[in-house]
């Protein structure tokens, strides 16, 4: 039994094949994924860039003043230099600023485009020209109150906070990696395919000559879904720590939480790869083409390309979502990481053991087989 | 050792093997030849309890073979028509880990499969990834993989096909040397040259069925041409044909683009009788051939068709 599992591990981990759809691809994809939404969310927030060109001296600090105070609130992002006028209308014309602020009497700007730099600038001078204003009115009709409303306009603490039921802040993107980790589960059917291609003596020469030696069935079965599943374990949690401790995604969970998914999740996909390989008389292509279009339409659903995927299916087609083991273990890593909802993953664990036990024991009822029909 | 009797095995409507028969002694190399499709795979799949077979029994060591026979499958070495090692397990492993399933002591196992290294003529490839070995190279690691754990029963199912003179040459030795240990070999092939130079007893089977079974000296005097001549770029006519035909010993004569082949009983003086013939009859003639009966004769003699058809 020990050099049953040993060569077949050894066999395994040397195929490229192998290596490289269900641990090299996940971690590939994991990485563009990330750098990609990371593009995207920094875009979002690009910093804008204007120049103050200061035209008379007593508006001079109080609008500065204003600018800068925004310039030092980190999630604003706006960065404004002082320029004399020809050099503030030269670095405009190259692109260099988005705008250029007049101070005086009037504050004014001057933007070179149209677009979400120009709109912000826009809205900062509107904000300034209506506190200016307010605090003139104020001064004007209660002056008591004067200090008050200072103090009131300086306040510009947040009033929301964006909070999973569970207490914990939601990530949209978070969904994409947990779909993600569904896929690369699934993707264990590689491993499967290969396990029983090495185990039925009607699908390789290698198989028949070992099923010709004084080895049990059962033997033959268990090293291989040992080794087959127990190579798929290591590297979904290989994807869990490079997600979490090389990426730092939001997997809040602790690992005692988040290995039953894995390890069922796991066993699913081989045993998925290995129930399709074994039923049939088809070509290993075709094998092969069914096995990548049945994780992918799966990874789809649950939302691998585009979150609203997952939650289009869960409004009008709730069932699909359930039976689906891709959706079901992006849902149980959700449930454990964002909504805190108990219930929901041990539903989610329930329905994928039930699933695993029915490959199982699908599987074990097509490769148990001794003699065959033809080889 | 092995005795099967009546074995019929169908794939559909298609009958495989037809009341298969086939009684091998122990300490023989005994041959299966037939062309392609006669059933030679399916026989030995069936011997091996791999295939489901319709009607008859296997006997092999004096016992009913089925899948859970391990005491029987211990002492059986396979090598496939299809190579069948692990590509991503270099020479070594790989031979290690075939003898493993038979032998569990390890400074044991590690003894015989430097032995079969040896055997196989391996010894400078041992930590070589089958992928890198030439198609002759690899055939002699499939047979390694086969006989490392010194089975008293050898089956070769077509062991040498698509293999350069040099390494057949050395798995035929190979083969007669496993014998002389004391195994007792199964070769099945369609080359009939090699099945003549290592075979000690030899069934010929053509569309599933035994036709005949014997020594091959046997074999050939079971059948009427004792003697074949073959003349060259000779230019005949109808009465020299007639001629021929009517010499002694004489059964068959074909003429076909300046070449004449003449059948004779076993008898002495065929060729002298035939030259004699034509140079009476003053007819210039090429190069000449003699050759003694072979296996094809027999197959061609006893079905009509060429082994090779």
């Amino acid at each position: 039994m020990r050099e049953l599992i040993k060569y077949s591990f050894l066999a395994k981990i040397r195929d490229l094949s192998l290596v490289f759809w269900p641990l090299v691809f996940p971690l590939v994809l994991t990485t563009a994924m990330y750098f990609s939404i990371g593009q995207m969310e920094e875009s979002d927030f690009e910093t804008i860039h204007a120049a103050i060109v200061t035209q008379s001296a007593g508006e001079e600090d109080v609008f500065q003043e204003y600018l800068e105070m925004m310039g030092d609130d980190k999630e604003a992002s706006i960065n404004v230099r002082p320029m004399a006028e020809e050099e503030a209308v030269t670095a405009l014309e190259n692109g260099d600023i988005d705008g250029i602020f007049y101070s005086g009497e009037e504050p004014s700007l001057t933007v070179g485009g149209k677009g979400l730099a120009q709109s912000i600038l826009q809205m900062i001078l509107e904000s300034y020209t209506e506190g200016k204003q307010t605090l003139e009115d104020v001064s004007e009709l209660h002056p008591e109150g004067m200090e008050a409303a200072i103090r009131q306009m300086s306040d510009y603490g947040s009033v929301t906070e964006d909070v999973s039921l569970g207490g914990r802040t939601t990530n949209t993107t978070a969904q994409f990696f947990y779909a993600l980790i569904g896929m690369a589960c699934l993707y264990g059917c590689f491993i499967g395919y290969q396990s029983a291609m090495d185990l039925q003596a009607n699908l390789s020469a290698l198989a028949a000559r070992r099923c010709v030696s004084p080895v049990h069935r059962m033997q033959w079965i268990l090293s291989e879904t040992a080794v087959s599943f127990g190579l798929h374990f290591f590297n979904m949690i290989v994807l869990l720590a490079y997600m979490k401790y090389i990426l730092r995604l939001q997997l809040e969970s602790s690992y005692a939480q988040m290995l039953p998914v894995v390890i069922i999740g796991s066993m699913i996909g081989v045993t998925m790869g290995m129930f399709i390989t074994s039923i049939g008389k088809m070509g290993e292509g075709v094998k092969i083409g069914i096995m990548i279009s049945v994780s992918m339409v799966m990874s789809f659903l649950a939302g691998l390309m585009n979150a609203d995927i997952k939650n289009a299916v869960d409004r009008n087609i709730p069932l699909l979502n359930r039976i689906n083991p891709a959706a079901l273990i992006s849902d149980a890593m959700y449930c454990l990481n964002v909504y805190d909802a108990p219930v929901r993953f041990m539903q989610d664990i329930a329905i994928l053991s039930v699933m695993c036990v029915l490959l199982l024991a699908g599987t074990f009822l097509i490769v148990r087989r001794e003699r065959y029909g033809s080889i | 050792m092995i005795k099967i009797e009546n074995l019929v095995k169908r794939y559909g409507d298609v009958v495989a093997l037809d009341h298969f028969n086939l009684d091998v002694k122990e300490g023989e190399i005994f041959g299966l030849l037939g062309p392609n499709g006669s059933g030679k795979t399916t026989a030995i799949n069936c011997m091996l309890a791999l295939l489901k077979y319709d009607r008859g029994s296997i006997r092999i060591m004096g016992q009913e073979m089925a899948p859970d026979n391990y005491d029987v499958k211990r002492q059986i070495g396979i090598v496939m028509q299809d190579v069948a090692v692990f590509e991503e397990l270099s020479v070594y492993e790989n031979i290690d880990y075939f003898c493993s399933l038979y032998i569990k002591d390890k400074n044991r196992r590690k003894e015989l499969v430097e032995e079969a290294i040896r055997f196989v003529g391996l010894e400078d490839y041992r930590k070589t990834y089958p992928k890198k070995l030439s198609g002759g190279l690899l055939r002699r690691l499939n047979i390694a993989c086969g006989i490392a754990h010194k089975p008293k029963l050898i089956i070769l199912d077509e062991p040498t096909v698509a293999v350069d003179p040099q390494s057949r040459n050395k798995i035929l030795e190979g083969i007669c040397e496993l014998n002389r240990q004391g195994s007792t070999i199964i070769y099945t092939s369609h080359y009939m040259e090699e099945v003549e130079q290592i075979c000690t007893r030899i069934a010929v089977m053509d569309h599933g069925r035994s036709i005949a079974v014997g020594t091959k000296e046997e074999l050939k005097s079971m059948i009427k041409t004792g003697e074949t001549v073959t003349i060259e770029a000779v230019i005949l006519g109808a009465d020299d044909l007639a001629d021929l035909r009517n010499l002694p010993h004489v059964f068959d004569v074909k003429y076909e683009d300046q070449r004449l082949i003449v059948r004779c009983t076993g008898a002495k003086n065929n060729l002298i009788n035939i030259l004699s013939c034509l140079q009476e009859k003053d007819i210039p003639f090429g190069r000449v051939f003699s050759e003694l009966p072979t296996l094809n004769d027999v197959f061609l003699e006893i079905t009509g068709k060429q082994l090779r058809d």
